[in-house]
């Protein structure tokens, strides 16, 4: 899971109209002899084609430990984890620990995962699993999501141990294999081996903080402190059937599409919290007099205001963001062309406000579609709703210093809950907090490729990673 | 497809239905009919399964037996296939019995199918592809769909010659090994076997009419099919460009589709009365009381009074007969639970009054969803079937028959629902008439496609001979 931000946030507001410079443009600042360890560990890492079930992950972990291990941490540190993801796929986690030798703090945790999502040569330009570089681009599956943050987080270890640097608490490092599936090594992460990553807090690299629109303003650096919580239902409607000469006045297709009909036109109450909160102080600020930033104000002025929060909710930038929704994404039903069907199924996916219940979410839309309609969780997959994580003073000022360094002296940075889940989720419902800072950027929406075609990030973005990373862990653990 | 009588309520002449007077088969007869008849039930000729052809020449063997000869019988082996019923290699049986003399008139097509639907045996109280005799009936798959019909047409040919019957015209027979599926043996019949069949007159087929008997024994009535409602498959789809689903998009391809799913059930198409549905609710008013019985006849005295029509349709037992009628069947859509769906469809399956054309529905589906964003496009290319015009010697032979077995049986017209290897043959002109002489207790015995099909024991005899009352009457002139 990786996100930049949505672009068309831009040219209305941005008043800055100096003509810009293209930022892929920008000499990056990590020296060359490490640029060249950069480039060849990215090669190898993109060149694995970690896909669930394709047991490949495996390769992934054995190539970062080797890095941690030349580097110098001992072998007693490195911890392959093995364990079964969605079931017959066996993929593995990997923790690293480095160690300081004389801790004065409770340990930091810097997150990420090997897998990737699955890619076609024949949907693809060129083959995903070939690394090129093109263009001022590294490409390839991966780029951004996100071998970049594995690379950039171990090459940034490796870099400062063979500085010197000694971390004054220790920095763990936990890699998992299945955050595109299921996350199951995130929640093994946080429960079953605690021992292993317990932290004060958590840095999650799956998550590129910065980025520029297509006019090279710069976005903002957005701070993921919250997650909605993923739940599935399954909406099912029953009927006895019967041959499709003879239609009945009841039908199970029917049934569904009414309550497929309320569903879109429903919709949740809306919540503020202090990341989405954060969030829309600055797209006010953004938006100015607008009508969406007046609408902005209103509703953090009188979180009551439904009708202000509405108005935020269509905005295509801002979807998702005022309130739990919910989808339809997928649709079966019936057995045989000539046959009145017996059941029909919709699956609809839920993103959830941090702090709700799962179950609150079933009984309000099970009240919404009625008794003739079945709603029910996806037996594979119960969310865990996530509290927001307080948005830490050191870690704001942790990664406001470094982008500013090393990205862009220009850029906002400020809180947001994101819409979707990824690895942090399960480390924050067990009490870690964790927040997703990433340093890389992308041109939005050019390079929001994320899970899509033709995936890939800028050099500089890929190289600056490094140094961004050697300065949050400088700052947070020095 | 086999369709008997659908309706209980026929019964106004209700007497005891005498058997004493009617015919009866000799007892080497009645051997002849079980042991055919038991070793066709026996025969599984399910899609699939490559036995059609097995039975094919079994009982083209039985022909060759009974006198006909040798190059007059026609296996012919064929193959039948589509995406969604699977591959067979089947075969279709064609056997023409030549008038004794010359004659200006066309031959007379008798027509039947020899596959089956599949039956699972533990889905079943006995073995469906072994006959099982119990309760004073056979059991097994086909037994009413129809190796009866395969059976009596068989028998009934063999003992009329036997008998010394000279056809004054040419009886010819053909019985198709994919009705249940695809159809083809019955369009080749139309078609490029049209020379072989010596482009028939009419047909009558055992794959149509046939009587009930109430539970109580009164009679319910005997149904001679004229026309069938066409058989058309539809698609709607619906594509959007998609997306994560944690960002919802204002358009989604599943509530696109929803919404046309929403219109269609409010719609409905617009009543029609023809030729065989007249005589049909005519039939009923007669005996109807009550509010059904007014609004048939109001609908009778005025074909636009759509209210009284829209009553009918509401009925259980007359769903389907009024007009066109579209239902979805399934549905598919998206291609992850996280993801906003590319695209989502319908399977939308209709049955079209006689007549109206396939290509013309689909317009009318297009015009009811008014949506661009829903493509409507065809699943096949099946034409408009078209109601057979009432033959009064085929409506006579037809009730002289029935009412020999049965004194006093009502006998009417009647339009199925479903579609059959009629039609084929109908488009291409020939007229066909389901006349299977068949009968069941109703509704019990309503277990075609279903769960222990069965026939009653003497209604397998009695098929046999009202085949041979009903050829001596149309080919013995």
């Amino acid at each position: 899971m990786k996100r930049i931000l949505a672009a068309a946030l831009t040219a209305a507001l941005s008043t800055v109209t100096v003509a810009a410079v293209d930022p892929r443009t920008v000499p990056t600042k990590l020296e060359p002899a490490w640029q060249a360890k950069t480039r060849a560990l990215f090669k190898q890492a993109i060149e694995i084609p970690s896909v669930h079930n394709r047991g490949e992950t495996q390769k992934v972990a054995k190539l970062l430990a080797d890095q941690f291990r030349s580097a110098g941490i001992p072998d007693a540190d490195i911890h392959f984890m093995p364990y079964e993801a969605l079931p017959g796929d066996n993929t593995e986690a990997l923790i690293v620990r480095w160690r300081s030798p004389r801790a004065t703090k409770k340990p930091m945790l810097i997150l990420g995962h090997m897998d990737v999502v699955e890619a076609k040569r024949g949907d693809w330009k060129f083959d995903p699993f070939v690394f090129r570089e093109e263009g001022g681009y590294f490409l390839g599956r991966g780029t951004f999501d996100m071998k970049n943050g594995d690379v950039a987080t171990t090459m940034a270890a490796i870099k400062l141990m063979s500085e010197g640097f000694r971390p004054n608490r220790d920095v763990i490092f936990f890699y998992s294999g299945d955050e595109e599936t299921r996350g199951v090594g995130a929640t093994l992460g946080s429960t079953k081996w605690r021992n292993l990553t317990d932290a004060e807090f958590g840095l999650n690299a799956d998550g590129g903080c910065p980025s520029y629109d297509e006019k090279f303003q710069p976005l903002g650096c957005q701070i993921s402190i919250a997650e909605k919580t993923f739940q599935t239902y399954f909406f099912t409607t029953h009927n006895p059937g019967g041959h499709s000469s003879r239609p009945r006045p009841d039908n199970a297709i029917y049934d569904l599409a009414d309550a497929l009909e309320k569903l879109r036109t429903h919709r949740f109450q809306p919540m503020l919290n202090p990341a989405n909160r954060g969030y829309f102080e600055h797209r006010a600020k953004e938006e100015g007099n607008s009508p969406l930033g007046q609408a902005m104000r209103a509703w953090l002025a009188n979180p009551n205001d439904g009708a202000a929060a509405d108005i935020v909710e269509a905005s295509p930038i801002d979807v998702g963001l005022t309130r739990t929704r919910c989808v339809a994404t997928m649709l079966s039903g019936g057995h045989a062309d000539n046959a009145l069907p017996q059941s029909a199924t919709a699956t609809v996916n839920c993103r959830i406000m941090p702090g709700v219940e799962p179950k609150v979410v079933q009984a309000e839309l099970q009240q919404l579609v009625g008794a003739k309609v079945e709603v029910k969780p996806d037996p594979n997959y119960i969310g865990v709703p996530t509290p927001a994580s307080p948005l830490r003073s050191d870690v704001q000022a942790a990664v406001t210093n470094a982008v500013h360094a090393v990205v862009d002296p220009r850029m906002d940075v400020f809180p947001v809950m994101a819409a979707g889940a990824s690895d942090g989720s399960f480390f924050r419902a067990q009490g870690i907090p964790v927040y997703d800072v990433d340093g890389s950027w992308g041109i939005s929406p050019l390079d929001d490729r994320s899970h899509g075609l033709d995936e890939r990030i800028p050099v500089r973005a890929m190289y600056d990673d490094v140094v961004y990373w050697e300065m949050i862990i400088k700052s947070l653990a020095g | 497809m086999h369709h008997l009588l659908a309706t209980a309520a026929l019964l106004a002449l209700a007497s005891n239905a005498s058997l004493a007077a009617a015919p009866q088969l000799t007892p080497p007869q009645r051997d002849a009919t079980h042991a055919m008849f038991e070793h066709i039930v026996d025969t599984p000729t399910v899609i699939g399964r490559h036995n059609v052809p097995a039975m094919a020449q079994y009982v083209a063997d039985q022909f060759k037996a009974g006198g006909f000869p040798a190059a007059d019988i026609h296996v012919m082996p064929y193959h039948t296939g589509s995406a969604t019923t699977g591959d067979d290699d089947t075969a279709a049986l064609i056997v023409r019995w030549r008038a004794a003399g010359p004659t200006a008139k066309k031959p007379i097509l008798l027509m039947g199918h020899m596959d089956v639907v599949e039956a699972k045996v533990e889905d079943s109280t006995t073995d469906p592809f072994k006959m099982t005799e119990r309760d004073g009936y056979y059991y097994g798959r086909g037994t009413i769909d129809m190796k009866d019909g395969v059976t009596a047409i068989t028998q009934a040919m063999i003992n009329l010659r036997q008998a010394g019957f000279k056809p004054k015209r040419d009886i010819v027979v053909l019985f198709t090994g994919d009705e249940e599926t695809n159809g083809i043996g019955a369009r080749k019949g139309a078609t490029e076997w049209l020379d072989l069949l010596g482009h028939p007159e009419y047909g009558l087929n055992a794959d149509g009419g046939g009587c009930g008997l109430n539970v109580d024994g009164s009679l319910a009535g005997c149904g001679m099919q004229t026309a069938e409602k066409t058989f058309a498959g539809y698609t709607f789809t619906v594509r959007n460009r998609g997306g994560h689903s944690s960002k919802p998009r204002k358009d989604n391809a599943i509530y696109s589709l929803a919404h046309a799913l929403d219109k269609l059930e409010a719609y409905r198409f617009t009543p029609k009365l023809n030729e065989t549905t007249r005589a049909y609710f005519a039939a009923k008013a007669a005996m109807e009381k009550g509010p059904l019985g007014d609004a048939e006849r109001r609908w009778l005295a005025n074909p636009n009074d759509g209210n009284a029509a829209d009553f009918i349709e509401a009925s259980e037992s007359e769903v389907g007969l009024t007009r066109t009628r579209c239902v979805p069947t399934r549905l598919f859509g998206g291609h992850a639970d996280n993801a906003l769906p590319q695209l989502a469809t319908a399977m939308v399956n209709c049955r079209i009054f006689p007549g109206e054309d396939p290509n013309a529905v689909k317009a009318e589906l297009e015009k009811l969803v008014n949506d661009p964003t829903v493509v409507v496009t065809r699943n096949d290319d099946f034409v408009a079937s078209l109601a057979s015009p009432l033959r009064p010697d085929v409506v006579s032979a037809f009730t002289r028959a029935v009412q020999t077995l049965h004194p006093g049986m009502p006998v009417f017209p009647e339009m199925s629902t479903g579609a059959s290897d009629a039609r084929p043959f109908r488009v291409a002109g020939i007229p066909v008439y389901g006349t299977n002489g068949a009968w069941v207790q109703v509704p019990t015995d309503y277990r075609a496609h279903g769960k222990d099909e069965r026939i009653p024991i003497p209604s397998l005899y009695d098929n046999v001979v009202h085949w041979q009352l009903m050829l001596r009457d149309l080919a013995g002139k």
